[in-house]
């Protein structure tokens, strides 16, 4: 996905509040991400999201973080 | 300014009512909001507020910013409704909560059960940990909190006794009735804003005297004489009476009793009991009710009243029909405790007399206010020394 098409469906997302699509969108901008500063970025905006919506696999991009050493 | 009550504590035939700043100064209402309102039990809300696993509900009770939540496992809660990072409203209107309570703010998570789960970038971009931020002791603020007969009470100073402990009495009397109990749902409840100091709510709802005079359609079926008083002095007091009505819908259809009452119950008794200080119970062979009263200002009161029943299917039409009475009751009282707060602007009145033969509810309650403000100011004096 170009980077601006994300910025664009990111935004969106937002406006409408759209979780589903808010965590999807997040990971693929840290797959995306020049770097794991960025990455662990992007992934703790999906992380939290998932989190907010009781969404399962929270517990497994929360992993991810820790094994990043950017959570606990 | 410290108002004298020591003509609460006369006996009734002598006894003057709360003086007047009780119902309209500012300071002394602060007073009283830290001596009763936040330093016994009060009613903040019914569960049934917060119906399924995940229902969050902001509210205010003295200005106090709370959060009633049903947790992911059932039990109902009440949290300030604080973010302990920056000080944010975390919920500001009634929704379901997923997952987690995200502040909008930094995005700082916690469970239902007032855990903080999540602290994104609290270490810097992308880095949500930090050895100084331990999430185990910045969980949500809870609010002590008990339920009984489905209405939610805090204690706010977290000092009182346990909620059973002070109404083992109540709890004692009213155990026939410790069954489930049905919210009517959504057209089984309404509120009526009242100009009024909250007590002169309670005041009204305790005793009888009024009854033939501003209910007058209790006239037919229940006369003053079938009523009695309750009055237990320094724990609660309300009236009863002999001859409750069933409520009757098309065809004589009633609504079914509470599951193995004593004939006490079943053959006409009813009570209407004023949990102190501010939750108005009544109990009926039949349906139940509950009204919390929130004191918005000193001069202004909230009635949130709930009706509930002991089945969970009810006729839609018969609900909705004693709805309507019940409503109609209840606002046939509202010129009065509106009355009763002008008259109370008035300063030649003394706090007033009480029959000593139908006004014991009151003077009850009176005294039970008076000594918990006195209470109050002891330990004032006491920490001041």
């Amino acid at each position: 996905m170009l980077r601006n098409d994300l910025d664009a469906q990111l935004l969106e997302a937002h406006a409408a509040k759209d979780r589903p699509a808010l965590i999807r969108l997040y990971q693929v901008a840290a797959a995306q991400a020049n770097g794991e500063v960025a990455a662990g970025f992007y992934l703790t905006h999906a992380y939290v999201f998932a989190l907010e919506h009781g969404d399962p696999f929270a517990e497994a991009l929360h992993a991810r973080l820790i094994a990043m050493g950017r959570d606990v | 300014m410290q108002t004298d009550l020591s003509s609460i504590h006369r006996p009734i035939a002598q006894a003057n009512g709360l003086p007047n700043a009780h119902y309209t100064d500012e300071a002394v209402f602060a007073e009283e909001r830290d001596a009763v309102l936040h330093a016994t039990w009060a009613g903040l809300a019914v569960c049934a507020d917060v119906p399924e696993n995940g229902d969050a509900k902001p509210m205010e009770f003295l200005g106090l910013p709370l959060l009633l939540i049903r947790d992911k496992d059932g039990d109902v809660r009440v949290f300030q409704n604080t973010c302990r990072h920056r000080g944010m409203i975390l919920v500001s209107e009634p929704r379901k909560i997923g997952g987690a309570i995200r502040c909008p703010y930094h995005s700082w998570c916690y469970s239902t059960k007032g855990k903080l789960v999540a602290t994104p970038h609290v270490g810097g971009p992308g880095q949500n940990a930090h050895p100084d931020m331990d999430r185990d002791t910045m969980g949500l603020i809870e609010i002590r909190s008990h339920i009984w007969r489905d209405v939610v009470f805090i204690n706010i100073s977290g000092q009182a006794a346990p909620f059973e402990e002070v109404h083992a009495d109540l709890i004692a009397r009213w155990a026939e009735f410790d069954k489930p109990l049905y919210h009517g749902g959504a057209d089984s409840t309404f509120q009526l804003s009242v100009r009024t100091n909250y007590k002169l709510a309670v005041e009204n709802y305790c005793e009888s005297y009024h009854l033939p005079w501003v209910h007058p359609g209790l006239n037919s079926y229940s006369r003053l004489e079938d009523h009695y008083n309750i009055d237990e002095s320094g724990k609660y007091s309300g009236q009863g009476t002999l001859v409750y009505r069933q409520f009757e819908g098309e065809n004589g259809a009633c609504f079914p009793d509470f599951d193995g009452l004593s004939d006490k119950w079943l053959q006409g008794a009813a009570e209407y009991i004023t949990v102190y200080p501010n939750v108005l119970l009544g109990a009926q062979r039949d349906h139940a009710f509950a009204i919390i009263l929130e004191p918005t200002a000193v001069n202004h009161t909230v009635e949130h009243i709930h009706l509930y029943y002991a089945a969970p299917h009810i006729s839609d039409e018969m609900r909705a029909k004693n709805t309507a009475l019940w409503k109609e009751v209840f606002e046939e009282d509202v010129f009065v405790v509106e009355g009763m707060q002008k008259g109370r602007y008035g300063p030649g009145f003394d706090g007033g007399r009480f029959s000593p033969a139908m006004d014991g509810p009151t003077h009850c309650y009176h005294a039970w206010v008076a000594d918990r403000i006195l209470e109050h100011r002891q330990k004032q004096a006491y920490a001041a020394e």
